[in-house]
């Protein structure tokens, strides 16, 4: 590709202009994320504000959600039970099923397809590592039947992305198909309707699957690997910003800098402190950080630099933003949809993992509904601001709404609604869902750069 | 459409002559087939791929077991497959405009809930007519506010209605109440009217006489409208071509009446055409005659054809696609009378049944020939694709096939109708 000199190469920001920016009329300049513009905090909060009332608001809106509803159920629970340690601890370990499911869909959605087989695909994937490390049965270490579980699923995956990349078919219409073709075969796999696969708690190898929602990290170690990250992770950012600096790019300013090094530290404490706190019995004490926690912030970085920092990330931004832009300027757009739909697989294998663990390391076909699963994870990630007509959303997101879905779920069940209950665990997502998709599209009415 | 000179029409490049249907250009009998043929090379095949797979699935089925074509085996195939079709011909509706509806499921079990609760002597205590018009007034409202949020407020329907599907979940649930509503206490009137609607069946001497009066109206409809057509000097169908539609209807109408009126009792006496049989008829009618004779039939083509284009020609597409959602649901919950007739008591086990519903409707019109896309389609595809899948759920249940692999077999199914759409779409170089 040549660039044109009249041109500015999608992606880079001609350093020249960036300083005029600040000074251009609102509307210009909420279309430039607040980082490039600012030379100082006061600077960037300024722009920052003006993104907001633009309508590009980010995730500002989920976590006034998650607060509100914090606050809301902490008061409507019997017993403010709510803000327990406890039923936290809880309520993030029921959210990351959700957390990596929506992050799986997030990728299909950027694309602005989406995947309805989610679910049942998931449970396909806990389902074979559940039983690839049984013993009698094939006995497979725990790192190899995961694996095996991650790479079966995305092979599902690519098959339907090839579908909808290759023939055409609406994404909707294929993965409809695969929700029911995936949810006979998950039935298959279990080995009949009432069929079931308990991990060994016991077992060494098996425990490794078991703990990884249910196990503990030991507070000593949770604190000391909280420092290091924090300090790992701070430097890194402070060292990338002062390169970028010497090297006359646009760096954010340092205020910013140590203002978020700050937030992952109080965040970080918080969090260890909070689960620090015994949440057992006097008898047999739990505490410390559960392991589900490393491992999605893990994945949320993973998806967060494949998604910001690679090419790929940026062709799929491209390719959900305008398509046939992004094909005229040589992205494969097949190429791209499928991947994304054997990732989205993949990732949902990893979640279907997760939720075999959260339920102590059983499988059953009652273990949870997949279709009610496709679209829990389908509303966190949009309610999180993952926009449904593709191009635009984060990984973060999926961690956000999923959160949201999660403590939504857990504080109705912790009402004393007696026969409501039930019906309310499905109205709410419904209504919350509705409701999302309507900020969504009111949101992108709104924005004039964004069609 | 009528000062198109049909004459030299049929002389026109092949390409040209697929794009009309084939009752317009042909002159007489031999000049339609051929006419018709040329259609279905250039990848306008109509209903013929679906008739064959009909045939397909019969043959095959028979062979793997030789019940599977016996009378009291098709009747309750039928009955089985009156519910696909009601369903298909409500998603119609919502396809034709290029949108879809996933609640329409859970519309037909709620309706069914809610009409079994009205009628039920220790509650509202309806009678069982006024309980079916509030259950579809019920029904048509909710298809109106998934109509608004589809038209109005511009949320892309499969997730609107998603969420909507969620929220009747709960609904049913409280509806319900945990626990069961059944019509089965054949003591009341009203309770038995509702059962019998599914499960009773004319007398076979008035079957007949149905069938007498039926066909004797379509053949004389049928010829006093050519007859009209021909003095008003526009184009008719050949007189060859009527008299073998007349033969046709008359055929298959034998052919039913006399299936139906063997008896298909173990013990006993079961014999006599359906009650559902007129029901599903009644309906496939009603809707052909909308789609197909009426402004909005037309409205609803153009719009799913080219939503800009009808719109720029003065078409008011939100009321119109409001209106469609609005049929959807009352055709739907018109099969959950059926359905709640059919079932007798009604648990929460419904949520779980009518999602697999919708999925076995969208799959019965997608199989029957209607487009995905909108714009292409006809009711008489939901019938004939609805036939289809509940041959093949029929057919695999009784060769004892588990139910997970009966999904697996309509999902393939619905997979390859899918590709088929995608790929006569691409074929057809007529329609964009």
């Amino acid at each position: 590709m040549i660039a044109n000199p009249g041109e500015t190469p999608a992606g880079t920001s001609d350093p020249g202009v960036v300083a005029d920016l600040t000074a251009a009329p609102t509307a210009a300049a909420a279309e430039v994320t607040a980082e490039l513009t600012a030379r100082s905090l006061r600077q960037y909060l300024r722009a920052w504000g003006q993104q907001i009332r633009s309508g590009n608001s980010g995730v500002l809106p989920v976590i006034l959600a998650i607060v509100l509803v914090a606050i809301v159920f902490e008061i409507i629970t019997p017993e403010h039970a709510f803000l327990r340690p406890s039923n936290l601890v809880y309520i993030f370990g029921l959210s990351t099923v959700y957390m990596v499911l929506a992050m799986a869909e997030t990728l299909v959605l950027l694309l602005g397809e989406i995947d309805l087989s989610l679910g049942a695909v998931a449970m396909i994937g806990g389902v074979i590592a559940f039983k690839l490390v049984q013993q009698p049965g094939p006995g497979w270490p725990w790192w190899a039947a995961i694996l095996a579980a991650l790479v079966i699923c995305g092979v599902i995956g690519a098959l339907q992305g090839t579908l909808v990349a290759r023939l055409k078919i609406p994404s909707f219409v294929v993965t409809l198909g695969g929700f029911l073709l995936f949810s006979g075969i998950l039935i298959v796999v279990l080995g009949g309707a009432n069929g079931d696969v308990v991990l060994n708690s016991s077992s060494s190898n098996q425990g490794v699957i078991y703990n990884m929602v249910q196990g503990v990290i030991t507070p000593v170690v949770g604190w000391v690997a909280l420092a290091v990250v924090v300090v790992a992770a701070g430097s890194a950012l402070w060292r990338r910003a002062a390169t970028r600096r010497r090297h006359g790019l646009v760096a954010p300013p340092a205020g910013l800098t140590a203002i978020r090094i700050a937030l992952v530290a109080v965040v970080g404490v918080a969090v260890l402190a909070l689960c620090t706190i015994n949440r057992g019995t006097s008898i047999v004490s739990v505490q410390g950080v559960p392991w589900v926690i490393p491992i999605v912030l893990a994945l949320l970085g993973a998806w967060t630099l494949v998604l910001q920092r690679t090419r790929f990330g940026r062709y799929v931004y491209a390719v959900g933003g305008n398509p046939e832009a992004a094909r005229r300027a040589g992205v494969s757009l097949a190429g791209i949809r499928t991947w994304c739909f054997a990732l989205c697989s993949a990732t949902a294998a990893l979640g279907g993992i997760l939720l075999g663990s959260f339920f102590f390391g059983q499988y059953s076909t009652n273990t949870a509904d997949p279709g009610q699963l496709v679209l829990y994870s389908v509303a966190a990630a949009v309610i999180g601001g993952v926009s449904l007509f593709g191009g635009r959303g984060k990984a973060v997101h999926g961690i956000l709404g999923g959160l949201l879905i999660g403590g939504i779920a857990y504080g109705v069940s912790l009402l004393n609604l007696g026969q409501l209950v039930t019906p309310l665990q499905y109205i709410l997502p419904g209504a919350v869902l509705i409701g999302a998709v309507l900020v969504d599209v009111l949101s992108r009415r709104g924005s004039v750069t964004r069609v | 459409m009528s000062d198109i000179p049909a004459v030299d029409l049929t002389a026109a490049p092949e390409v040209a002559a697929a794009d009309l249907p084939p009752e317009l250009v042909a002159q007489s009998l031999g000049q339609y087939l051929r006419a018709w043929w040329l259609r279905v090379r250039s990848g306008d095949s109509g209903v013929l791929p679906v008739v064959l797979g009909i045939v397909v699935v019969a043959v095959s089925f028979q062979i793997a077991n030789s019940a599977f074509l016996s009378p009291l085996n098709l009747v309750n195939l039928f009955g089985q497959s009156s519910i696909y079709m009601l369903l298909a011909i409500a998603v119609i509706f919502v396809l034709l405009l290029g949108e879809i509806d996933f609640s329409v499921g859970l519309v037909m079990g709620l309706s069914g809930v809610i009409v079994g609760e009205l009628v039920q002597p220790t509650g509202a205590g309806f009678p069982w007519w006024l309980a079916v018009i509030v259950a579809l007034l019920a029904c048509a409202a909710w298809g109106a506010f998934m109509g608004w949020l589809v038209a109005i407020v511009g949320i892309p329907s499969f997730i609107a209605t998603l969420g909507g599907l969620l929220i009747l979940e709960g609904v049913a649930i409280i509806f319900l109440g945990g626990s069961l509503v059944s019509i089965g206490n054949t003591q009341f009137t009203n309770e038995r009217v509702l059962y019998d609607i599914f499960w009773s069946q004319f007398s076979p001497v008035a079957g007949w006489i149905i069938l007498a009066v039926l066909v004797a109206a379509f053949g004389i409809g049928l010829s006093l409208q050519d007859a009209r057509k021909r003095r008003q000097g526009l184009e008719t169908s050949p007189r060859s071509l009527t008299a073998m539609k007349i033969v046709l209807v008359t055929v298959a109408g034998l052919a039913v009446v006399v299936i139906c009126n063997v008896n298909r009792a173990h013990t006993g006496t079961i014999e006599g055409v359906p009650y559902i049989i007129p029901i599903v008829l009644i309906v496939l009618g009603a809707s052909t005659v909308l789609l197909q004779r009426t402004r909005f039939g037309r409205y609803v083509y153009a719009i799913g054809g080219n939503r800009e284009a009808a719109r720029r020609a003065g078409v008011r597409v939100a009321s119109i696609k409001i209106w469609a959602f609005i049929l959807a649901a009352l055709i739907s919950g018109i099969a959950g009378v059926l359905f709640a007739s059919w079932q007798v008591s009604l648990t929460t086990n419904i949520i779980k049944a009518s999602n697999a519903y919708v999925l076995l409707a969208i799959a019965a019109a997608v199989i029957g020939g209607t487009s995905l896309f909108g714009g292409r389609g006809k009711t008489i595809h939901g019938v004939l694709g609805g036939l289809v899948i509940g041959g093949i759920y029929n057919g695999l249940y009784l060769l004892g096939v588990q139910s997970q692999w009966i999904n697996i077999a309509v999902a393939g199914v619905l997979l390859v109708a899918a590709t088929v759409d995608v790929l006569s779409r691409r074929g057809a170089p007529s329609r964009a």
